[in-house]
Parts: structure tokens; sequence; C-alpha cells
């Protein structure tokens, strides 16, 4: 059986460079063509492919959006003309990172790759909480992208008023819309910035600025008012974060 | 030499702040030496002027001994060594003065015998201000100099340089097309090789005229419009008189960089990229807008390229430039307006 292959790149020219070099190829096959990150997304979880052909930059969505929302199961290939998102496409788990212009050797070289990840019978995933651990200090999350049944929602960060987790899921309160995604609360947090979003408790990550008070509960325990009435119990070590952002002393 | 006697103004005021101080000293030798008011006169005038030189030399023995570098016992010795020098010399040309009026004047030489040793001490302290005037003018120097240095270099930096993503994706579409077409991958070359020339040759120079501004940024999307194909569209109208303006290099391409990396290339469908130029008396007015997707994924650095252009405006007209940046609801417009020599 051949190997399914799907291409997102915003650019024809880069689109046709990456159809030319797998031409050649015969147990290759191109069975999708996206020209930006709705569409990859799209057309990856309808039509379940091998392998993903990702740009970094497109519109709608960029490739680490994409990457967050396709299945696990088809190999990432990054193709982009930016170098510094290599440790993030290594964290997210792509198969290889290819820099536009790429010679027809080192895309051979991405080809064998590619095969020896779908020979392997368990993909060998880094864990997703590593996925946002590489990124550079000051480089946080603008926006966070989750999946709205076939649609995708994007959510501005200082549109997110709180998040609280749910098992395997974070629950995204925005807009008085509340949001599944799978993902833990810990690895959101990780992608955000720690100046605005506070872990007031194992289960809650509150944006700051939607807290309006902070009230004593019990002996160890606190209940922070959102600015919308909404209550979060918050713990003693929560607590002390926010007395250390709100520039309290212990 | 030193900086007061590079130019005549500046001489004439040094000179002109020494009559006070030549007053200060005769008053002294006046009361401490039992002088008249002009035999002081005439005995210290030739002292003054020639104190007014002497006062000069802290410049060449301060800039031998910075404060931050020298030791201070060798910063004490050696002015306290060049205070005493003087002074004696002074003292002597003082002297000198008294002792040939002498005849004119009765027992002058003897009445002034006993101003001396207020004079000296006043005179040391006057020439011991003067060091100090010398170290903080070469510490306000100094400071300036680092200023004007840090200036240029960030202006320097702020002219935008070639974009390497540019670059990179501009290579990638001639790699796609040297197969495809190899007739257009040769022309792609040639227009990326004439961007990059242009680039470099306006990049070296401080002002351009407008119109050299302009067929630069024709240039540069020219090779854009390779890349994105029928998504990039454009729209021009330029007032001909716009063309001989005087404008800092490289101020409009980056605005038209933005346009395409920030606007265009995140819209799915593209757009259009609307470009105006009018002049009037003494201003001319540039404006470029282009369709933008409110909620595109970031581009990274949003905004950086804007803020430079608002600087190096800032730096080199101060506030008779402007930059007026427009957000409507998915049209981002940016106006210009600079200075410009009027029309003759």
């Amino acid at each position: 059986m051949k190997i399914r292959v799907i291409l997102a790149d915003d650019e024809e020219l880069a689109r046709r460079v990456l159809r030319e070099h797998l031409q050649t190829e015969q147990d290759i096959e191109v069975i999708a063509e996206c020209s930006n990150g709705f569409e990859a997304v799209k057309a990856v979880n309808e039509m379940k492919p091998d392998v993903v052909f990702l740009d970094v930059q497109m519109p709608k969505l960029d490739g680490f959006e994409a990457v967050e929302l396709i299945d696990d199961a088809a190999a990432v290939v990054f193709v982009t003309a930016f170098d510094q998102y290599a440790m993030r496409a290594f964290d997210a788990a792509a198969v290889d990172y290819l820099l536009k212009p790429y010679s027809s050797k080192r895309f051979r070289e991405s080809l064998d790759r590619v095969r020896a990840r779908l020979r392997e019978a368990q993909p060998s995933q880094l864990s997703p909480d590593l996925k946002m651990a590489a990124r550079a200090p000051g480089d946080y999350l603008e926006r966070i992208v989750v999946k709205d049944g076939p649609k995708i929602h994007v959510i501005p960060v200082n549109k997110l008023d709180y998040a609280e987790a749910q098992d395997d899921y974070v629950a995204l309160r925005s807009e008085g819309r509340v949001w599944l995604k799978q993902q833990t609360i810990s690895n959101l947090e990780a992608g955000l910035d720690p100046r605005k979003f506070l872990r007031l408790h194992r289960s809650y990550l509150v944006n700051v600025e939607r807290i309006s008070r902070i009230d004593a509960n019990t002996k160890d325990t606190w209940l922070a008012i959102l600015t919308d009435g909404t209550r979060i119990p918050v713990s003693r070590s929560g607590y002390a974060r926010f007395r250390e952002i709100a520039g309290i002393g212990p | 030499m030193h900086p007061i006697l590079r130019s005549w103004r500046r001489f004439g005021i040094w000179m002109a702040a020494w009559i006070p101080v030549g007053f200060l000293l005769i008053l002294v030798v006046r009361l401490s030496g039992r002088l008249t008011f002009s035999e002081a006169l005439f005995v210290m005038t030739p002292a003054v002027i020639v104190m007014a030189f002497v006062c000069l030399s802290p410049y060449y023995v301060c800039r031998s001994l910075p404060l931050k570098t020298a030791s201070s016992e060798k910063i004490v010795v050696q002015h306290t060594a060049a205070a005493l020098i003087l002074t004696g010399g002074l003292l002597l040309v003082a002297r000198f003065a008294a002792s040939v009026l002498t005849p004119s004047f009765n027992e002058l030489d003897a009445r002034f015998s006993a101003a001396v040793p207020m004079l000296a001490l006043v005179v040391l302290m006057i020439y011991f201000v003067s060091v100090a005037l010398h170290y903080a003018a070469l510490e306000l120097e100094s400071s300036r100099q680092s200023e004007i240095l840090a200036r240029e270099a960030q202006l320097k930096a702020l002219k935008a340089q070639v974009n390497p993503h540019f670059l990179f994706n501009s290579l990638n579409s001639i790699s796609a097309l040297t197969t495809l077409d190899a007739t257009q991958a040769r022309e792609m070359c040639v227009r990326l090789a004439d961007f990059l020339r242009t680039s470099l040759r306006l990049g070296e120079r401080v002002t351009v005229s407008f119109a050299e501004e302009l067929a630069l940024t024709r240039m540069y999307l020219d090779v854009e419009q390779v890349r994105f194909g029928g998504k990039l569209r454009m729209k021009q109208q330029i007032d001909a008189a716009c063309s001989d303006c005087e404008i800092p290099a490289l101020l409009i391409q980056p605005l038209v960089e933005n346009a395409v990396k920030h606007g265009i290339a995140m819209m799915a469908e593209g757009g259009e990229i609307a470009m105006s130029g009018c002049r009037d008396h003494d201003h001319l007015r540039f404006s470029i807008s282009n369709p933008f997707d409110p909620e595109a994924p970031s581009t990274g650095r949003n905004g950086l390229g804007l803020r430079n252009i608002r600087d190096r405006l800032e730096s080199r007209y101060g506030s008779s430039a402007r930059m007026d940046i427009k957000v409507e609801e998915r049209l981002y417009s940016v106006t210009l307006t600079l200075p410009v020599r009027p029309h003759r």
C-alpha cells in the first residue's frame, strides 16, 4: 500500500517543489494539497494521511496550531524558511524539519525518516507536556486553538477567563462559553505568560486581569472572585503566587 | 589645539570672562598690598592676560590624566606641580611689571611684595577651579560623544536590513521554477539581484529621492509577485511632484514589506496593497494600506518594523514628521508626513 501524503503550504510554488520531489517516489501518493491551516486540519482529519508536510507560517492557523488539532497518527514534517522553530518542531514530535530551500538529497533523507517512523508499530511520541517546554523565554502563546466538532475555534489568550482541569481535558472559559481541549493544565500553563495567568489551584489557571478580589474561605483556603462573579478555589501555594505577582510581601 | 582657541567667538567669550576675574585679582592686590586702583590695574593687567592663557593649559594635563583611569595620587601630584609652577611664573610676571613700574610709582615694588602671599593663594585657587571645569567639560564632551555614537549605531541598526526569510523564500521559489519554468527562474534571479543590489546601494546613503525609494519598492514587489502570484495585487497613485523629494533611505520599502508579510501573506485569498503619494508646498504625504485578517496567527515581531520607522523619523525630523497608523475593521493603513524642501 502506498504512503498517503498531504501537502500544506500557502505558496503554490512551494507545494509544487514538494510535489516534484515526491513524484519520483514510487511508494508515495499525494492525496491533497492545502493552502492554509484550516484546510490542512480538515483534510488531515478527514483523509487520515500517513504523512503531512506542513509550512509553519500560513494564513488562518500556523503549522504548530494545526499540529495540535490533527490526529497524532500522521507523521509531520515541517517545511519552512525560518530556522528558529526547530526546537518547537522537535518538541511537537515532528519527524523532520526541512529548511527552504532544500536539496533533493536532504528531501530524500527526510522521506527515509518518514518511512522509518511509519514502520514503527507504535509511533515514538514524545510526551505532549514536553511540547511547550522548549519555548523561547518571552515567547508565549497568543492564541489557543480548539476543535469544536468539525469546526476550529481560536481563543485569543486575553479573552480566556480561566482554565479548569477535567481529567484528560482542560475546560477553557472565554466570552461566556466553555471549550474543551485535550491537554493537561500544566501543559497549557507552560505555554502562557506567567505574569498574565496564575495557577491559583491545582485545577485552576486564571487570567490575572479577571481577578477582582481574593477572600479568605477556611483556614488554609481562599476564594478568588472574578470580575463576572465566578468563584474559584485558591490553594495555599496559589495564594502565595498571587501575593507575589500582586507585589504583596510574604 | 584647545577647543576654545579653535574659534574666534569662543576665544572672545573666554577673554571676556576674565574681565571680572581680573578685577577680583586687582582688588586682592589693592587691598592686601595697599596699592591704588590704577597701580593695581597696571601691575596686574599683563599677569591676568597671561593667566587667561595659562588657565587653558589644564586641558592637556586633564586629557592625559583621565579621572576614570589615572591613579588619584598621580592626578593630585601632577596638577599640584603644574599649579605651583604656573603660579610662580605668573607672580614673576606681576613682579616684573611692578619693578618696571616702580620708577613711576612711589615704592610700588615694596608695597606689592606685601600682596604676594594672598595673590599666590587666589591664583592657585583659580587655577584649580579651571582644572575642575576642564574635567567637567571633558566629561560632558565624552558623554555627548558616546550618545552620538550610540545614536548612529542605533540608526544604522534601524535601517531595515534585507530580511533573510524573504531571501530564503525567494530562493525556494527559484528552486521550484528551475524545473517548472527555466525562463521564469532566470527572470526571478535577475529580479532578486536587482532588488538586492539597489537595496545595498541605497542603504549606504542617508537620504534618497522618493523616486529611487519607490523604484526599490517596485523591485521588491516584483520578487514577491512571483511567490504570491494572483494573491498579491497592487494599486498605486503617486503624484509626479513627489519624485524629487528627499527622504531617508529605506523608509518606504519596509512599510511595503510589512504590508505583504503581515497583511497579504496571511490572507487565504490575498488582497490589494494601495499606495498613494502627494506633495504640497513643503510636505510629502505617503500612504500605504493593506487588508489584513484580524484573526490570523501571529507572524512574530509585530510592530517592531513600524516602531523603527517612527524612531528614525523622530531622530531625523523631531516633531515635524508624523507617522499615523489607522486600523479599520480589516484594513491597515500607514501614512507618513515628512517635511521636504519647498518648491523652487
